[in-house]
């Protein structure tokens, strides 16, 4: 395997021009943190970006954050948050999941757009990527966005490059939004909901004017197996949901009151406190009753974004028809889904109910040979697909980057 | 006329008859407008100051209307400009004299309110302001809030992606959509999103959203909605030093409050808009700010102290706290009402949208009163003073020979200002025409053609509002030629491990 290891920006043009005269399709790494996600990529040369890990500017007052790709997460996040500030999209921490020890760098976890609980209130990755450079496969560095929080000046090429798996182009830098922490957070906690009952509780707290941050609920089975903050609240097999308000203490406190009262038919609430609070939804933002040091480490997960008022029912049908354990986010509109490990991780089942649920499934684990034998991404109607397709040529018409790891016929 | 259009094929001005007529089979009743003194209202949008007459209006109500007649045009090579409710600041829904202009104003149909699911399926002709009219009954409105809400439809807002007052906290209209239906130019009918918050594959509905008419026809859209904060109250702070109220909105934010609304006038504004509603400005400050907290009582009665207490610390001169409704929509009368106030200190204005890094405040509106003199024009400065953006009046009278040109290249001096500090040309009007010569002055051409490579996968013969955005245009064939830098070894001294 020949890994070029890149200094700067001329080096990622000079690298990608060079791979395009070979003919040689490159795979983009920074801590390699998220390798094992999409569909195996064909190709044995690396381009590792790892030393592109600089922090360019941070402006605290402006809200903005410009940093080389290559930056460590686990640097960024303390420096963001030595200024008492975060991104409020709350990235996954995805390292429990994936079983990996690196929780990987800032460019890594752009491409994957992996948001956590507050996506409901303050949007994923893509809603806080305001500006990047990056190589195309056409071997230019190119601009696009900004370095301010509000700019419409030409097309928005961040959004297109948030989640897209490092197949469009290589970013070099990227710059965020960040926002303030909350000074406060509340957890209301509710026992002993079914699914369906859990998905109506859900529902009603982000219809009401509480301004919820995050709402998930994770059933008896799921919790069974969990370890962490999220095993001391459960007792054995008793469903949990989880509904957070975070703000100034005193609004934190008063809504949380206020939202458990409104909730009272679905039975009473306990209420949790900031790092009591703080420790549940990092669990169920990094998915830790399905972690790969626990007993779940062999079964595939699926991570399914589906319209969130029927999540409950969509969840149950998936348990029941897999043998297999879910837990819920974004109030139903996310579902975590490990099932019993197979050869193609009941693609085709768990996708009929899907597709008939008008939600969208992806394997996030697997083991490679499952990788290859299935989509990975999910597969979409003709038309997109295709548009999906000339999309991904106008950045990189040789097919150099990332070559086939979104796309299953791609890979040869 | 300063900015130039492509030359109009004569070849399509040719065969207009037949080609209006091809369209009526299309498009049957009232659908297609062909009469000048008809087509009249649809010479010009927002940017009054050009005006160009299309070779034929159609305004079709169907999905499927909007996809023969694109279909139609791109087999018979005929351009076509989008237009929803033509209030466009920029110039985007400018007709071209050879173009079809596609009008989506019958598209006026709520489809769907999901209240579960906190989703509104419209049609794009759907007014902004319409939207939330339609779930206010159960405490819900649509976030994002142009100026022109009660006029904008939604698809221009998607088209344009939308900001408006409270866009700091709540985003621009790209950060609250969930689906989206639009049409190719071919014609084909393409579905990205749903009610799921987020779609799968590339996020096409975000390269969609802002794309300015450019890259498809917009025929359905889901919104996010909220649900209405309890209770909304403003303080209105006066400063006697620019720098003072940059300084202030800056702790604001260091303090982790985000507003719902952060808004600064500069002294001209304040004084056109107090004399226009008499909304209690003081006169004698150089720089007002209006801030607006929203949320629950308890909250935003803390807030409030807080933000004074900041104010005071940065040396208001005034500060007064809304006590009631009516008083928090009496300080937003002036600055809601500051175009028009300003339409009547002087014959014509143009409305600039720069957005720049607060920190340069200070800086931009000493160069810019630097440019006035120079230019022998007025500005007025309103400014969303929370994400940056700011929106320059300049001052000019259309009659007096020159003097459009004069404000103009005012405009130009000052976006490039923006740009120079670290800004950028447009917050939320668009490039459209109005600023589609200065896209050089932030975009390099490399960066350009990658962003019409987009345009190519959407639309690779160049029809759909061609003229917009981009100050050169290029054959896709040539943008999409990959140079093959030799075949040897072109990084001899990268390392490799």
């Amino acid at each position: 395997m020949d890994i070029l290891k890149v200094r700067d920006a001329q080096d990622v043009e000079q690298a990608v021009r060079a791979a395009i005269a070979s003919e040689q399709p490159l795979e983009i790494v920074g801590h390699g943190s998220k390798r094992m996600v999409g569909q195996p990529i064909a190709t044995n040369a690396v381009l590792d970006v790892s030393a592109l890990n600089a922090v360019t500017s941070y402006e605290p007052n402006e809200l903005i954050l410009t940093v080389q790709a290559g930056a460590p997460m686990a640097d960024v996040l303390s420096l963001i948050d030595s200024k008492n500030q975060q991104f409020s999209f709350e990235p996954m921490n995805t390292s429990q999941l994936l079983g990996t020890l690196d929780i990987g760098t800032i460019g890594g976890m752009i491409s994957a757009g992996l948001a956590g609980p507050r996506r409901i209130q303050a949007g994923g990755a893509r809603d806080h990527l305001l500006g990047v450079h990056a190589v195309s496969g056409f071997g230019d560095s190119y601009k696009a966005g900004g370095r301010v929080v509000k700019n419409v000046t030409g097309y928005d090429v961040c959004k297109l490059l948030a989640g897209a798996w490092g197949t469009l182009s290589v970013m070099t830098e990227v710059t965020l939004k960040v926002m303030p922490r909350a000074e406060s957070e509340r957890t209301l906690v509710v026992r002993g909901l079914d699914d369906i009952a859990a998905n109506k509780a859900m529902t009603a707290a982000l219809g009401s004017p509480f301004d919820v941050s995050g709402a998930a609920h994770l059933p008896g089975s799921a919790l069974r197996t969990t370890q962490g903050a999220l095993a001391e609240i459960a007792s054995p097999d008793q469903p949990v949901t989880l509904i957070r308000l975070e703000g100034i203490t005193a609004s934190a406190s008063h809504r949380a009151i206020s939202l458990s009262v409104a909730l009272k038919a679905f039975g009473s609430a306990e209420i949790l406190e900031d790092a009591q609070s703080a420790a549940l939804w990092a669990g169920v933002r990094d998915v830790t009753p399905f972690a790969a040091s626990g007993p779940r480490a062999m079964w595939p997960v699926w991570r399914i974004v589906t319209p969130p008022a029927s999540g409950g029912t969509l969840g149950q049908a998936i348990a029941k028809g897999s043998q297999g354990e879910v837990i819920y986010d974004w109030g139903g509109g996310l579902i975590w889904a490990a099932l019993p490990p197979s050869a193609d991780a009941q693609a085709v089942q768990l996708r009929k109910l899907v597709n008939a649920a008008g939600g969208h499934a992806m394997l996030i684990r697997a083991p490679e040979s499952v990788r290859r034998a299935i989509d990975v991404f999910h597969p979409q109607p003709k038309g997109i697909a295709a548009l999906g397709e000339r999309v991904r040529n106008s950045f990189d018409p040789k097919n150099i980057l990332n070559r086939g790891r979104m796309s299953r016929g791609q890979a040869t | 006329m300063t900015i130039m259009m492509p030359a109009a094929d004569q070849a399509v001005l040719a065969r207009r008859e037949a080609i209006v007529a091809a369209l009526r089979k299309l498009v049957p009743g009232e659908g297609v407008i062909s009469s000048s003194a008809e087509m009249l209202p649809y010479e010009s949008d927002g940017l009054m100051a050009y005006r160009q007459p299309p070779m034929v209006v159609v305004l079709p109500d169907t999905t499927e209307q909007v996809s023969k007649v694109l279909k139609y045009c791109h087999e018979n090579g005929i351009k076509v400009v989008p237009r929803g409710s033509g209030t466009s600041l920029s110039g985007g829904a400018l007709p071209l004299a050879d173009a079809v202009l596609l009008g989506l104003g019958k598209f006026k149909r709520v489809r769907e309110i999901d209240f579960d699911n906190r989703a509104v399926v419209v049609e794009p002709g759907v007014t902004n302001l319409a939207i939330s009219q339609a779930v206010a009954h159960a405490g819900f409105y649509y976030a994002p809030d142009p100026s022109s809400q009660i006029a904008c439809s939604i698809g221009g807002n998607v088209a344009e992606n939308s900001g408006g007052v409270h866009s700091l906290k709540y985003g621009m209209t790209t950060n609250n959509l969930l689906g989206c239906e639009i049409v190719l130019m071919s014609g084909e009918v393409i579905r990205v999103g749903g009610k799921t918050a987020e779609t799968s594959g590339y996020d096409l509905m975000g390269i969609i959203t802002g794309s300015e008419g450019l890259l498809g026809v917009i025929t359905e859209i889901t919104v996010r909605i909220l649900q209405k904060p309890e209770t909304a109250r403003a303080l209105m702070i006066g400063f006697a030093e620019v720098e003072q109220a940059g300084q202030c909105v800056a702790d604001v934010i260091s303090a982790g409050i985000i507003p719902g609304g952060m808004e600064m006038m500069d002294k001209p504004a304040i004084h056109a808009a107090e004399a226009f509603v008499h909304a209690g400005y003081p006169l004698d400050v150089e720089a007002l700010l209006i801030i607006e907290l929203d949320g629950p009582g308890v909250e935003v009665d803390e807030l409030i102290k807080r933000v004074e207490t900041i104010a005071l610390g940065c040396g208001s001169t005034t500060c007064q706290i809304s006590t009631s409704e009516q008083e928090r929509l009496l300080f937003w009368s002036g600055r809601k009402a500051a175009f028009p106030a300003v339409g009547r200190i002087s014959p014509d204005y143009l409305c600039m949208d720069g957005t720049i890094p607060r920190a340069a405040l200070p800086l931009v509106l000493r160069r810019m009163k630097e440019m006035s003199a120079k230019y022998g024009l007025g500005v007025a400065n309103v400014f969303h003073a929370g994400d940056g953006n700011l929106h320059p009046l300049i001052l000019y009278d259309a009659n007096k020979p020159g003097e459009l040109q004069l404000a103009e290249d005012f405009g130009a001096d000052i976006l490039r200002l923006c740009v120079e500090v670290g800004g950028v040309l447009t917050g939320e009007h668009g490039v459209g025409i109005e600023k589609r010569d200065l896209m050089p002055e932030m975009f390099s051409e490399v960066d350009l053609n990658q962003q019409q490579r987009i345009k190519c996968a959407f639309d690779s013969q160049g029809l759909l509002n061609p003229g917009k955005v981009f100050p050169t245009l290029h054959r896709c064939a040539e943008l999409g030629r990959v140079h093959v830098h030799g075949g040897k070894l072109a990084f001899p001294d990268l390392p490799r491990f």
